[in-house]
């Protein structure tokens, strides 16, 4: 049975980007428009993993991941940032919050690929 | 400028007539009317004075009003041209969005048919876990083993005319036999008429012998009709022998014949088949390359339409920047209100505003004077990725 993977970013184009990608893979994807939007969707069905944007309207991405790892079904979900953003502060804030990697976009695919094999639950 | 420049000559004008009547004053008047000559001179330079300070806070409030209107009208500009360049900003942002997601969603269909379309060719090179050069090897085995059935039966129906052909020998002994059989006979009938011959002479004493010698000759008789019915017999026999036979060597030749028709009819299907197969095989291997090929330009294409990510995020943080400059012209028009001080328009406070919603490098290089016109920034690699 395929992995999930949610992917959160305010760009459907992005979204898009990453779907291909995962799905390439082998994976199942979910979308979350934002922060809000993805918890709202998560309600506690198996995530295997989640790729987040930072930056985003309503809830933003290091906020999301602290509420995200507040949920009990997904306290061991791994969380890869994927953003623009490559300041060290952002970065620890990132990794206080509970996220496992930063990405830095724009992205290879197969560099993506690589964090999610590397972190995706069994 | 003009009335700036009337202004300050009648100023100088009537400060300097003051100040010469003053001075003139005091030197024409000091011997004869003494300290009355400061005074006069004092009072001279007092009404210089307020002549100036007048004019001054005419031209004060004229400056007032004039400095007010062009802030109000500053701040209509802003109010008026703000929106529309925001709307303008936000609607190629939310257009270049949609396109690119478009755009993506239109490579994604690409890569979910090219998925398939090797999906099935790979499916249709293999079936049951077996691909086409096994299934040609396991039918060639198969269709050799038919040929090689066909081929002993060939032989055994060999076999069997060469027995035919020896049944031939044996209706040719038989035959041999059946004349010796009326040989034999006609001996027969030689020696019982030579025993009626010489019962006869024997008279009344032969008469038994001579009954004898009778059915002697009616058994020689039998014996010779017999003998040529066996040779009749042996006759047709060896005749639908010779004909079988030879009906069996037309037929043998024939089977011979179709048999060499057949080998080469399955040596040329298999020839076809194995063309067919290698083209097959081949086309599979070149739609698996192409197909991986594809996949790799799709995957660059990918990489070069986050372009929009970026594009997207630079251009609001233009917009929200934008929208932040009418009040900004506000607070400088309360400012004056408050202070009435005209202060110098400060950039600085807007783009350090714009600065801090920078979130990547080259945000920040351009910010700094960097003008790049190069391509996209090359996407992370691998060591690019921090692992916390």
């Amino acid at each position: 049975m395929a992995k999930t993977i949610m992917v959160v970013d305010d760009s459907a184009s992005l979204r898009q980007v990453v779907g291909i990608a995962l799905k390439g893979a082998g994976y199942d994807v979910i979308e979350g428009r934002d922060g809000v939007d993805a918890l709202s969707k998560c309600t506690g069905q198996k995530i295997h993993l989640v790729v987040c944007d930072v930056n985003m309207p309503n809830m933003d991405g290091i906020t999301f991941v602290r509420e995200f790892k507040a949920l009990p079904n997904y306290r061991f979900t791994p969380v890869i940032m994927l953003t623009t953003e490559s300041q060290e502060s952002k970065k620890e804030e990132g990794k206080a919050a509970g996220a496992k990697a930063w990405v830095v976009k724009p992205f290879k695919p197969e560099v993506l690929l690589g964090a999610v094999a590397k972190l995706v639950l069994p | 400028m003009s009335t700036n420049t009337d202004f300050d000559s009648s100023i100088v004008v009537t400060v300097g007539l003051a100040v010469a009547g003053a001075l003139g004053t005091v030197l024409a008047g000091w011997s004869r009317w003494g300290w009355y000559t400061l005074l006069w001179a004092a009072l001279l330079l007092a009404v210089a004075v307020w002549s100036v300070l007048r004019h001054g806070a005419g031209q004060s409030g004229a400056s007032d009003s004039s400095v007010e209107q062009y802030l109000q009208s500053r701040e209509q500009f802003g109010d008026a041209v703000m929106p529309v360049w925001c709307r303008h900003i936000e609607n190629s942002r939310s257009q270049m969005e949609e396109a690119v997601a478009d755009l993506a969603g239109r490579f994604s269909n690409i890569v979910d048919r090219l998925d398939t379309a090797v999906h099935v060719s790979s499916h249709d090179d293999t079936r049951d876990g077996q691909s086409m050069t096994e299934i040609f090897t396991r039918s060639e085995t198969q269709l050799g083993s038919v040929v090689t059935s066909m081929k002993s039966a060939f032989s055994s129906k060999q076999a069997m005319l060469s027995q035919i052909k020896d049944l031939e020998r044996f209706t040719r002994e038989l035959r041999e036999m059946a004349e010796g059989v009326a040989s034999i006979a006609a001996q027969t009938n030689l020696l019982a008429l030579n025993a009626a011959i010489e019962a006869a002479r024997a008279g009344p004493a032969g008469r038994g012998f001579a009954v004898v010698a009778q059915e002697v000759r009616h058994l020689s008789s039998r014996s010779a009709e017999t003998g040529k019915n066996i040779s009749n017999r042996v006759g047709l026999i060896a005749s639908a022998i010779l004909a079988a036979s030879e009906a069996a060597e037309r037929t043998a030749a024939q089977e011979d014949r179709s048999m060499q028709s057949a080998e080469a009819m399955i040596e040329g299907v298999l020839h076809d088949f194995r063309a067919m197969t290698d083209a097959l095989v081949a086309s599979s291997e070149q739609l698996k390359q192409e197909s991986i090929g594809i996949q790799g330009e799709v995957g660059e294409a990918l990489v070069q339409l986050q372009f929009q990510d970026r594009v997207s995020q630079v251009l609001a943080h233009v917009r929200e920047n934008i929208e932040a400059l009418p009040m900004l012209l506000r607070e400088h028009r309360d400012r004056y209100h408050a202070a009435q001080i005209l202060e110098p328009m400060d950039a600085q406070p807007l783009l350090r505003e714009l600065q801090k919603t920078y979130a990547m490098a080259e945000e920040h290089a351009v910010h700094g004077g960097s003008s790049r016109t190069g391509s996209a920034p090359a996407a992370a690699s691998v060591d690019e990725i921090t692992f916390f």
